[in-house]
């Protein structure tokens, strides 16, 4: 199974230096081998009838956050809002 | 828990303190440390306690914290670059039941970055030493949190479990580790790494304190939608010794080629021991175990990709400095935030979930997930609780496996299928080896069957007469 490494880098939004991609190619393909040795299974997926999740309603929870809280750990910050690069051109 | 006026918290606090400063230079437990907020929160509960207030057991207890757990105003890294600023503004469900009950938390222990590793080399930080031999890595990913406890710098400590994090560390630095059942103790506010796989769970130096702190922390919550409804016991005051009547299974899978023969030998006279004392024991058979290490890695990193997609520079956490446009950003943040292993086990998780791979891979994992879980239900029908080795061998040295990551992956050979199941599991010393080195026995108990497991436990240490902590 070849993995098409450069591929899932952009999917996975990482950059792997050319330097780095062999290294990386065959470390991954180690892995994928070990994985791959998996048995033949004719079930179908079903869902836990044993434990239902019970969802939160969609209301605004109890806990009050300040902005100010919530934007300590941005990086950049400007007029009370996150500064990010253009996303529309 | 010696708070019937043998010592204060405060003298308590200020010793664990004195030990941190004599010996974290030789094991570098700690990332962060909380020393002026834990000698007040000392102070706060001594003033209760000569106030004749009845308190928690856990109160004036000095606790140390895995930093992948959120805790409210102090530093959580998860051993990263990606959260080495970050402070977040709010603690995890399992964090505010720990404040809640009175304890000093004594700071932040060190990790594999986001709970990816084997060894705790992967902290982005530095390597913690194993107190038992200095050379020799703790184990991972809980590795600060077992080091701290052998080493004396904390009481107990919280870790967390997603393929063998606790059990393991637990194995190599000689203490008692439970891996709680998935579901038991609320996953708010650990940061994500596996979500069908992540648990919250106690370290110690003797099953009594585990047991304690596990009564605390479990409990439904409703921040958590896969935690369970159920109420719990309290562990400690049910302990027991009896081990009559005990069914214990040996799984053959669990002692085959790849492990150990000294590894073998000892869990064999540990559960030799617990036969003396009454206990049953049958072999038994786990064939899916084979494909355990395979599905775990397919099924854990498929989940991690997802769960670190949210690491973009955007929010919170590391930024690149210099890019060019949005998804440069994201690429250059990601790229330069994260570590290698890190990095490997996204790709790979991105791989198997990608178009073409899912059927293949992920959806044949988590099929083979449910039969894991059935073979597991059936033998629980006639044993009580299988016992088998925590690790393949006792602590390796550092730099001997980092540069073989499926090396490193065959050491959780013991503890993944754990996971996979959903089951509960401990970790206790059972023998040292010709270098003094402890080996770890794995206790693994049906669902929400911790007290049985803490009673085994609690019996062999009293016929062993309790763990030894190393020399440092």
């Amino acid at each position: 199974m070849n993995i098409d490494i450069k591929h899932i880098a952009k999917l996975a939004r990482l950059r792997i230096e050319d330097d780095q991609l062999e290294k990386f190619e065959s470390e991954m393909q180690g892995i994928v081998n070990m994985v791959e040795k998996l048995p033949d299974i004719d079930d179908e997926l079903v869902l836990d009838a044993s434990n239902p999740m019970k969802l939160r309603k969609d209301e605004v929870a109890d806990k009050k956050f300040t902005r100010q809280e919530l934007m300590q750990n941005a990086p950049k910050v400007k007029a009370g809002c996150l500064v990010v690069p253009k996303t529309v051109e | 828990m010696l708070k019937n006026k043998e010592i204060s918290s405060t003298e308590l606090t200020k010793s664990v303190f004195d030990r941190i400063k004599a010996v974290e230079g030789k094991v570098d437990a700690y990332l962060t440390l909380n020393e002026e907020n834990a000698m007040a929160q000392a102070a706060d509960i001594d003033s209760k306690l000569d106030a004749g207030e009845e308190l928690s057991p856990l109160a004036g207890i000095p606790v140390g914290i895995k930093d992948n757990i959120t805790t409210k105003g102090l530093r959580t890294t998860c051993a990263s670059r990606m959260l080495e600023n970050y402070v977040p503004p709010f603690n995890a469900t399992a964090m505010e039941k720990v404040l809640d009950s009175g304890a000093v938390i004594t700071g932040k222990l060190n990790m594999d970055e986001f709970a990816m590793g084997s060894s705790t080399e992967n902290s982005y930080y530095k390597p913690t030493k194993n107190p038992f031999d200095t050379d020799r890595i703790p184990g991972g990913s809980s590795g600060g949190s077992a080091a701290a406890v052998a080493a004396g710098e904390a009481v107990v400590t919280l870790g967390s479990d997603t393929g063998g994090s606790i059990r393991q560390p637990a194995s190599y630095c000689g203490v008692v580790g439970l891996k709680p059942t998935y579901g038991a103790v609320s996953r708010y506010g650990l940061v994500a790494f596996a979500s069908s796989l992540d648990q919250i769970g106690p370290l110690g130096k003797c099953v009594k304190d585990v047991a304690m702190v596990q009564s605390l922390i479990v409990g439904h919550d409703k921040l958590d939608a896969t935690s369970a409804y159920r109420e719990y016991p309290n562990y400690e005051s049910q302990l027991k010794t009896d081990l009559k009547g005990l069914k214990i299974g040996l799984p053959k899978e669990y002692f085959g080629e790849g492990i150990d023969p000294f590894v073998k030998q000892s869990v064999l006279n540990a559960v030799k021991e617990m036969e003396k004392q009454g206990a049953v024991v049958k072999e038994i058979s786990l064939p899916s175990t084979d494909y355990a290490l395979s599905s775990y890695y397919i099924i854990s990193s498929a989940e991690a990709s997802s769960n670190l997609a949210r690491y973009d520079g955007v929010r919170y956490g590391f930024r690149a400095e210099q890019f060019d446009g949005l998804t440069d950003m994201y690429e250059r943040t990601r790229s330069e935030g994260f570590g290698d292993e890190v990095k490997r086990r996204i790709m790979l998780g991105t791989f198997v979930l990608s178009s073409g791979f899912y059927d293949a891979y992920y959806k044949k994992a988590k099929l083979l997930q449910r039969r894991i879980q059935s073979e597991f239900a059936q033998q629980f029908e006639d044993i009580d609780v299988i016992a088998a080795p925590t690790t393949p061998s006792t602590a390796f040295k550092i730099g001997e496996n980092t540069g073989d990551p499926l090396k490193m992956y065959a050491t959780d050979i013991c503890t993944v299928t754990v996971n996979i199941a959903g089951l509960p599991a401990m970790s206790i010393p059972c023998a040292y080896d010709n270098n003094g080195l402890p080996v770890g026995l794995q206790l693994i108990g049906n669902r929400f069957t911790e007290q049985t497991l803490l009673n085994t436990a609690y019996a062999y240490e009293n016929i062993v007469g309790g763990f030894k902590m190393p020399e440092l």
